[in-house]
Order: structure tokens, then C-alpha cells, then sequence
């Protein structure tokens, strides 16, 4: 896309889900809008760009961020994770496989910031508590499913990894 | 021939099918969309609640590159029609109409209005040119309350009414006067309800595309109603119908919000028409909060006669409802409050009631519907009114409502504003959801916290939820649309099924559910059924997914269409088999003789023949396998629900913390327990969260307070609890299986329930609980008020 009078832009390189890009973009283009437009990858959502709802959700260098609050040249030069790398081709990572089995999902609009969260969460605490799912989580808004199905999902998949 | 399905489907625990698409990254909503040479739209807004727009610059934005075009309301005056609510005065004696400009021409009447539209190569650019166009205004001073739009001196938002009352309406029904004069006691109160809103996690957005050759346009929208909208925007761009096709892709919830056509989605559709090329706008979150629609937002004064054994003998209530600056369509922004005033007897026998309604606009975002409409507010003042009245007469809580309550034997009972419950089970539910509290050990537990200090109150909030409305009631209401639902069901010469309804699935598990219906009824497997929605090209006149009427209306219609096409398929194979059609059935993608359960010719095999090989069919049948039903539901069906709240107030702090959510729900045949439990888990964190934290703030100027999710508070997941869920199934006599909608339920009676508990909980302070939000802040002046007039309540 066209940044006409923006002419001020840069060259990124980014790693995302495994694949290199090398891109120029204008500096101020955000992170968010770069993964979505430019990139195509438009599983990850964006619901109120400013950086409350927790959608836009990815992962970077091994730590969740929320790609609304990012310019595209702050990842330059990082390794990206979105929801299109968590399955092996359609083989669906546990999580996504959990959200299945107990119907984490309504809408599913915040479905891929919530797994991109809970992939963080369980990495860093691999046997959280309720609570500490709860707390985990509450960074990400979902207007549908009251919370109570995505947070067995993510205990579902804590309780396999330790059986 | 119209047996029933084999029932192997309906009621079962199935995984949703349209899921692993979503967990995969594979959903298309709006925003995913990307046409070539696509343009974006960014809108100017009003950043006065009340002002002229005295002039309107536009050339320093077209001066900026990038930009395509900047349109302002002069620009469209004569092309596009406003949107306009209007009814037949025989059935809404009382309505003033007022002309919601696409763009505003001359005067804004709430901070987010439209002034102009601005495209460009991208949104970046686009919202850049945007802050380029100059707009002087003179402002007005702004009606900014409800109250105060009624004063004699108030500014008008609408000249032309010559006040600011948008809808009156009055009734009586009973002997109310007698009912007082013979009360034992007497409770009033005022309940206020925040200003809440739907808000889904995906705001609004469309993209319109023009095809030049052929005339047609193309519109995308994150729209609950696709058909709805195609009609609105022939009417306001003048155009033919047929010409215009909507799509509505994924969408990331609606809630009501996106029940509505919007000025943005006509102005982008003329944008894409007038400039022949594809045309974007994505809403922000802060246009969303301040400019979309927002709900709910109503004072009731209400009184309650009753005898001394708790009896109601009658009801009075005055609703009054701030509109907003325009009116939404279809049903107008004076819907809240008479259907406020229409449900609010519930699950009880009210022999005598009278009401008022009123509805003023103000300058503020206009009222749309949100998930229960007008119930919220109903039950949380009945439910207020019995307590009360409890403790005055020093009954139980739940004593009184199980005087009051329809009993099952009762049903079908007509209540006094004439609707039929046709079944229920009130007295059960309470009964149920108290036990699952365990309701005496409950009390026990208070009255020891009590002694400590701790503040611990258990509300109960029972409800009678009206869905799925037909044509008929609608015509009642006065509001031009039908409630009836339409489905095309196909069998493809494979034996696998699509059907196309009209009904919008946006998180309510359409795709499973309606599968499971025809799996049943057409004995094929889950998976050979497609279901395509949301496209007016393909699917049948629907009106969408709103009101919980999905699942019977929706259902009702894949089941009819279903029905029909299993009985020309029994009919044929009766005649090829010379088996008599009565003794054949279709189980497991066969026709089965059921004497001996012998299969005898698989669906495949049959519908290749009645497909491509017509000619061996029997005269009197034609050829194909091709339905298309339009399906009527009755008057209204009722689902009924407890709910109870047992949570902790903390006085110091104002905090209410909860510890249980019990509902106890019935809406009749359950089709997928997992998706019903879904739909009251999430409309109870909304329930919540109007209870609790949500509401839309404007300031005494009419400026708008509350434009992020840091100010408008969604629950999150450390907020909501667990909903412990029981059910009752009282199938409904009226609909395909017994059917009753439950959507909206959840969100219903949350503010009651909370409201009852917190008062419960703080009753040796004596405070008066008779507002929403219950925020802190909130809780802590309650208690305030409470220990400088002791003995208010
Ligand atoms: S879109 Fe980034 S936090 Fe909401
Ligand atoms: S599933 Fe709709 S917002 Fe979470």
C-alpha cells in the first residue's frame, strides 16, 4: 500500500512462523498492519488498537506482545509468532485442540490473541494454577464466552503436559 | 409421514463443526478482505455534542496526496435518503420520526457524529486527510440528561418537534387504584441502568465494491441482518435491489449492535459506486464506544402493591429513556422502554398494572437493541420491588416470589399484557438454583461472616424471556418486519445436503445446530451437511440473527425444508421399492424398511435418481431435490431462568466480589447443551459486567468520557466466575421439537440478581441499592447516603 507523503520508511527483516521477509516500511506503519496487510497473515485481530483487548496478540522473541503497541521497524530483526504457525499444517497444536474439545470459541475473534496468550502463559508456567490462568489471561477480552470454557482449555492442556 | 427424526442428534454433546476453521487462522472477517486498488474510507466526526457547522473546508485534505475524495453532507443532500424510523399511528399513536443524515448537513447532535467522509489510498492516509478538514462550528448548549431534556426550557435536538420527547406511551390494565387502596404495604423505588453497550470484540466495518460491466455492487459488511441491509441501502441510495448483493463474512459478534444498517455502511456503498472502485472503512475502537449504538440506559420509578402474605395486588411504573440524538432502525431508539414495560411482569401473576413510558432524545449516541432489550431493567425492578417488599413484610426472598410465580399447571397462561406463556417451569427453577447454592447453609455461612465483619448477600433474579417473535407481534409492535424465517435445503446427487438460511451465525453455533436438525430428520451424517449463510445472493429472504430466535425460527425452517424433502424421498422409494412409504425410514444415509430394519436403497443411490435419471420417476413427482421453506414460528416462546448471585461487598473499598453464579435455565428441547451452556456462561460475563463495571459516561456539556476499553469496562477473565448451570426442559407445544430461544437469557437478569445480593448484603446499613453499575464508587456513596439517612428503606 501507498504511504504517499510518509516517505520516510525502512528496511525490516523478520523471521515470522519460521519464514524470512525482508520488507521496506514506512516507520510509523504498525506492527499489527504489517502482519495483516503486508504479510497476509490476518489471523491475528485487532480490537481496539490501543493495546487494551489483548487480540492482536503475537508472539516475539519468546514473549507475548500486543502488535497494536509496536511499530513494524521495532521487529526488525525478530523472530514473530502468529496463530498461522501453532498448528503442523492442519495437525492442531494441544491448545487448539483444547479449545475445540470445550468450546473456547463463539465468535472467535479474540480466539487467536487468547491462544497466542495461553502459549506464553503455559510456557512460562507450565502447571499454573486457576488463578494464575485467570490472571494469565486477563489481558485478553472476549465479549462472548464469559471465559470459563477457554480457561478449562488451558487447564486441559497443563494437565496433559504433566500426565 | 411427518414422523419425527430419529433423534439421535437433537440434545447430543457435539463439538462444533465450524470451529477448526477459526482455530486454524482461516476465518475471513471483514477487515481480512482485500480487494485491488482498494480504497479506505476515514470519517470526520463531530467533536461537539451540540453545535452548527457554520463551515466546512475540505481543500487542504484533497490537497494531500493520496487523497481520492472528501464527502460532506451538502455533497449528498439530494442523493441519499436519511435514515428514517416511521410507523403506522394507529399501532404507535404517539412517535416522532427525525431524519438521521447519512452526513450531517447542518447541525450535530452528539460528540461522534458524522460531518464527512475522506478516502485515500490507505487508512493512514486516510485518517491523516481527515484532521485536515476544517469544520466551524457555533456551538449549542446540550441536552445532556434525560431529565432535564424534559424541562420547558431544555434546547431541542430535534426543532421540528418542538420538545425533545421522541415517544409516549400510557396503559392501565387491571384495577390498579383498588389494588393500592386495598395494599398492606406499598414499596417504590427509582432504578437507574448505566449506559451500556454491546461492543463486541470486532467493531463495525464494510467494504462496498462496484462492478462496472454489469452495474452490481458487492457489500461486505459485519452485519447481523445482510437482507436487511440490502433493502435499507436500495431504499436510501435509490437503487434496484436485486442489483445490490451483501455479504456478511465472518463476524466477530453482534450482540443487537449489528442488528441495524448504519449511515456508514450507505455512505461507503455510495463511495464505492460513485468512484468505481472498492471501498474499505474499518471502525476504531473509540467510534465504536462513542459513535455506533449504545443500550439500556433508562430510569423507572415503579411501586408495588401488596398483601400482607406477599401477594403483589399491582404494579405502577413510569419508564423514561434517553434516545440519544437519532433513532435506529428498524425498531426505533423508543424500543427499550416499551419493551421494558411489556415484559416486566415475568414469571409472576400481577393482576393490576399501569405504566408510562417516555423516550427523549438527548445528545448523545443513539439507543440501539443489546442483547435482552429492555428486560434487564424490567427484571432488575421487579426483582428490586419484591425484595423490598419481602423485607418490609419480613418474608424470604424467595418465599414471596414462589407466592407470586405462574405455576407449572397455570400454563399456558396469558399475562396482562396479553402474551400466551405457553409452558414454564418458575417455581422449579428457583427451587433448583437455590438448592445448588445450597441456600440455608448459605445464610448460615452470613450470618457468622457478619460477626466477623464481612459482608456476604445472596439476590435471586427470575425472568421470562420472550423470543423468536412473529411476523404478527411485530406488526403489533408497529415495526415493519417479519418474523418468520426461510430456509433452501438441497440434496446433490451425491446424497449430501446444503442449505441456505437466512439466519446469521456470529459465535451461536448455527452450523452445528441446523446440522444436527437435518441430520436427524434426514438420517445422513453430521458432516454431509453444509450450511452457507450470510449472502443475500444465495440464501432465501431472512432477516438475520437477533432476539434469540434463531434456534426456533432458523430451526424451524432447515426442519421443515428437511421434513419435506425426506417425505419425497420416501415417497419415491416407496414406489421403487413397493415398500409402503409408512413402514420406510431414513437411518445412516439409507432408506431402511423399519419392519426388520432392512436397508434397502442408500440416499446417494436415490438421488441420483430423482437428479439425473428423472425419467424413472413416478408422473406425479418432479424432478430434483430442491426446497425452499419459509417457516412462521408462533406468537412468542418463552424461555424462563433463575439466576442467583452470592457474592462479598467489602465496605472499606466498595468492591463486590463474586463468589457463586447459580442459573438454572429452561428453554425446552436443548438441541447442544454445550452451545446453550456457551450462550449463558457468555451472557452472564455481560450481565456482569452491566451490573458491575459497564457504562458509557457523558459529561454535563454532553461530551463523550468513556472512548477506551480502559474507560469502558469490558469483565475480563479475573472478573467472571464460573456459571454453575442447571436445566429444566419444558418443551414449548408450539414449535418443531419443542424448541425455545435462550441468546439473550444470560445478560437478562445478572443486574437483578447482583443488585438484590448487594443490598442483601449491606441490609444492617440500610442501603438503598436502585442503580447500575455497581461500581465502587457507586457502593461506597450508597453507603454514604445510607448512614446520614438512616432508615430510608
Ligand atoms: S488490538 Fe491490540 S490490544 Fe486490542
Ligand atoms: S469468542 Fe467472540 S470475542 Fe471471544
Amino acid at each position: 500500500m501507498a504511504e504517499t507523503q510518509f516517505a520516510e520508511s525502512q528496511t525490516i527483516r523478520v523471521r515470522v512462523n519460521g519464514q524470512e521477509y525482508e520488507r521496506e516500511v514506512p516507520v510509523r506503519r504498525l506492527l499489527a498492519d504489517f502482519i495483516r496487510h503486508d504479510l497476509g497473515l490476518t489471523a491475528t485481530h485487532l480490537g481496539c488498537e490501543h493495546g487494551v483487548c489483548g487480540a492482536c496478540t503475537i508472539i516475539m522473541d519468546g514473549e507475548s506482545v500486543r502488535s497494536c503497541l509496536l511499530f513494524a521497524v521495532q521487529a526488525d530483526g525478530a523472530e514473530l509468532q502468529t496463530l498461522e504457525g501453532l498448528a503442523d499444517g492442519d495437525d492442531m497444536h494441544p491448545l487448539q485442540q483444547a479449545f475445540w474439545d470445550n468450546h473456547a470459541l463463539q465468535c472467535g475473534f479474540c480466539t487467536s490473541g487468547f491462544l497466542m496468550s495461553a502459549v506464553d502463559l503455559l510456557d512460562k508456567h507450565p502447571r499454573p494454577s486457576e488463578e494464575e490462568i485467570r490472571h494469565g489471561l486477563s489481558g485478553n477480552l472476549c465479549r462472548c464466552t464469559g471465559y470459563a470454557n477457554i480457561i478449562k482449555a488451558v487447564q486441559a492442556v497443563a494437565e496433559q503436559s504433566q500426565s | 409421514m411427518s414422523r419425527e427424526g430419529t433423534g439421535k442428534m437433537l440434545g447430543a454433546q457435539v463439538r462444533r463443526v465450524e470451529d477448526p476453521r477459526v482455530l486454524l487462522g482461516k476465518t475471513q472477517y471483514v477487515d481480512d478482505l482485500v480487494l485491488p486498488d482498494m480504497l479506505a474510507v476515514a470519517f470526520v466526526r463531530s467533536p461537539y455534542a451540540h453545535a452548527k457547522i457554520t463551515k466546512i473546508d475540505v481543500q487542504a485534505a484533497l490537497t494531500k496526496p493520496g487523497v481520492a475524495c472528501v464527502l460532506t453532507g451538502k455533497d449528498i443532500l439530494e442523493t441519499i435518503k436519511p435514515l428514517r424510523v416511521e410507523f403506522d399511528t394507529q399501532k404507535v399513536p404517539f412517535h416522532k420520526s427525525c431524519n438521521w443524515h447519512v452526513l450531517t448537513p447542518d447541525k450535530v447532535r452528539f460528540v461522534g457524529d458524522l460531518v464527512a467522509a475522506v478516502v485515500a489510498t490507505d487508512r493512514y492516509t486516510a485518517e491523516d486527510a481527515a484532521e485536515l478538514v476544517e469544520v466551524d462550528y457555533e456551538p449549542f448548549e446540550a441536552v445532556a440528561d434525560m431529565e432535564s431534556a424534559l424541562l420547558a426550557d431544555a434546547p431541542l435536538v430535534h426543532e421540528e418537534w418542538g420538545d425533545n420527547v421522541m415517544e409516549r406511551l400510557e396503559a392501565q390494565i387491571g384495577e390498579v387504584g383498588k389494588a393500592f387502596q386495598e395494599a398492606d404495604c406499598v414499596v417504590s423505588e427509582r432504578f437507574v441502568t448505566g449506559r451500556h453497550m454491546a461492543s463486541p470484540l470486532e467493531t463495525r466495518g464494510c467494504v462496498a465494491q462496484f462492478d462496472v460491466a454489469t452495474e452490481a455492487l458487492t457489500v461486505w459488511s459485519s452485519t447481523q441482518v445482510p437482507h436487511t441491509l440490502r433493502a435499507s441501502l436500495a431504499t436510501l441510495l435509490d437503487l434496484a435491489e436485486h442489483r445490490i448483493r451483501v455479504i456478511s463474512p465472518d463476524v466477530g459478534g453482534g450482540f443487537g449492535l449489528k442488528a441495524h444498517p448504519f449511515p456508514e455502511e450507505v455512505v461507503v456503498t455510495y463511495l464505492a459506486r460513485a468512484l468505481r472502485k472498492p471501498v474499505k472503512w474499518i471502525e476504531d475502537r473509540r467510534e465504536h464506544l462513542s459513535a455506533s449504538l449504545q443500550a439500556k440506559h433508562q430510569i423507572v420509578t415503579a411501586e408495588m402493591a401488596l398483601k400482607s402474605d406477599g401477594s403483589v395486588l399491582g404494579l405502577k411504573a413510569r419508564f423514561l429513556s434517553d434516545a440519544g440524538g437519532y433513532s435506529s432502525y428498524p425498531w426505533s431508539s423508543a424500543f427499550e422502554p416499551k419493551h421494558a414495560a411489556g415484559t416486566i411482569t415475568g414469571p409472576y401473576k400481577i393482576p393490576a398494572f399501569s405504566f408510562e413510558t417516555c423516550t427523549v432524545a438527548t445528545n448523545k449516541a443513539s439507543i440501539g437493541v443489546y442483547r435482552g432489550v429492555g428486560i434487564p431493567i424490567a427484571a432488575l425492578t421487579m426483582e428490586r420491588l419484591l425484595d423490598m417488599g419481602a423485607q418490609k413484610l419480613d418474608l424470604d426472598p424467595a418465599e414471596i416470589r414462589l407466592r407470586n410465580m405462574i405455576r407449572k399447571e397455570e400454563h399456558p397462561y396469558t399475562t396482562l399484557m396479553g402474551a400466551e406463556i405457553e409452558s414454564g417451569s418458575h417455581q422449579a427453577s428457583l427451587q433448583q438454583a437455590l438448592d445448588i447454592l445450597g441456600y440455608d447453609d448459605f445464610r448460615a455461612e452470613q450470618q457468622k461472616a457478619r460477626q466477623n465483619g464481612r459482608y456476604l448477600g445472596v439476590g435471586i433474579g427470575s425472568y421470562v424471556e420472550g423470543t423468536a417473535h412473529n411476523s404478527a407481534v411485530f406488526d403489533s409492535f408497529g415495526v415493519k418486519i417479519g418474523g418468520y424465517e426461510s430456509a433452501t435445503l438441497r440434496i446433490d446427487e451425491s446424497g449430501k445436503v446444503t442449505v441456505f438460511v437466512g439466519t446469521h451465525s456470529h459465535g451461536q453455533g448455527h452450523h452445528t445446530v441446523y446440522a444436527q436438525l437435518i441430520a436427524d430428520t434426514l438420517g445422513v451424517a453430521l458432516e454431509d451437511v453444509a450450511v452457507v449463510q450470510g449472502d443475500t445472493q444465495a440464501t432465501p429472504r431472512g432477516w438475520g440473527t437477533w432476539a434469540s430466535r434463531s434456534a426456533v425460527t432458523g430451526g424451524g425452517a432447515v426442519t421443515s425444508a428437511a421434513q419435506k424433502l425426506r417425505d419425497k424421498l420416501l415417497r419415491i422409494a416407496a414406489r421403487l421399492t413397493e415398500v409402503p412409504a409408512d413402514d420406510l425410514e431414513l437411518v445412516q444415509g439409507a432408506v431402511q424398511r423399519k419392519t426388520g430394519a432392512v436397508r434397502l436403497l442408500s440416499i446417494p443411490e436415490l438421488a441420483h435418481r430423482i437428479i439425473a435419471q428423472p425419467t424413472s420417476l413416478p408422473p406425479d413427482e418432479e424432478p430434483g431435490l430442491d426446497v425452499t421453506v419459509a417457516y412462521e414460528p408462533p406468537p412468542i416462546t418463552h424461555s424462563n431462568a433463575t439466576h442467583v448471585a452470592a457474592l462479598e461487598v467489602d465496605i472499606e473499598t466498595g468492591q463486590v466480589q463474586l463468589l457463586r453464579y447459580i442459573v438454572v435455565e429452561d428453554c425446552g428441547t436443548i438441541i447442544n447443551p454445550i452451545i446453550v451452556n456457551g450462550q449463558i456462561q457468555g451472557g452472564v460475563a455481560q450481565g456482569i459486567g452491566s451490573a458491575l463495571y459497564e457504562q458509557a459516561v457523558y459529561d454535563d456539556a454532553g461530551q463523550f468520557l468513556t472512548g477506551t476499553l480502559m474507560d469502558y469496562l469490558i469483565p475480563t477473565a479475573a472478573d467472571v466466575p464460573q456459571v454453575e448451570i442447571g436445566h429444566i426442559e419444558t418443551p414449548s407445544p408450539y414449535t418443531l421439537h419443542g424448541i425455545k430461544g435462550m441468546g439473550e437469557g444470560g445478560a437478562i437478569a445478572p443486574p437483578a440478581a447482583i443488585a438484590n445480593a448487594v443490598a442483601d448484603a449491606l441490609s444492617p446499613f440500610g442501603v438503598r441499592v436502585n442503580e447500575v453499575p455497581l461500581t465502587p464508587e457507586r457502593v461506597l456513596s450508597m453507603l454514604d447516603r445510607a448512614q446520614t439517612n438512616p432508615g430510608t428503606e
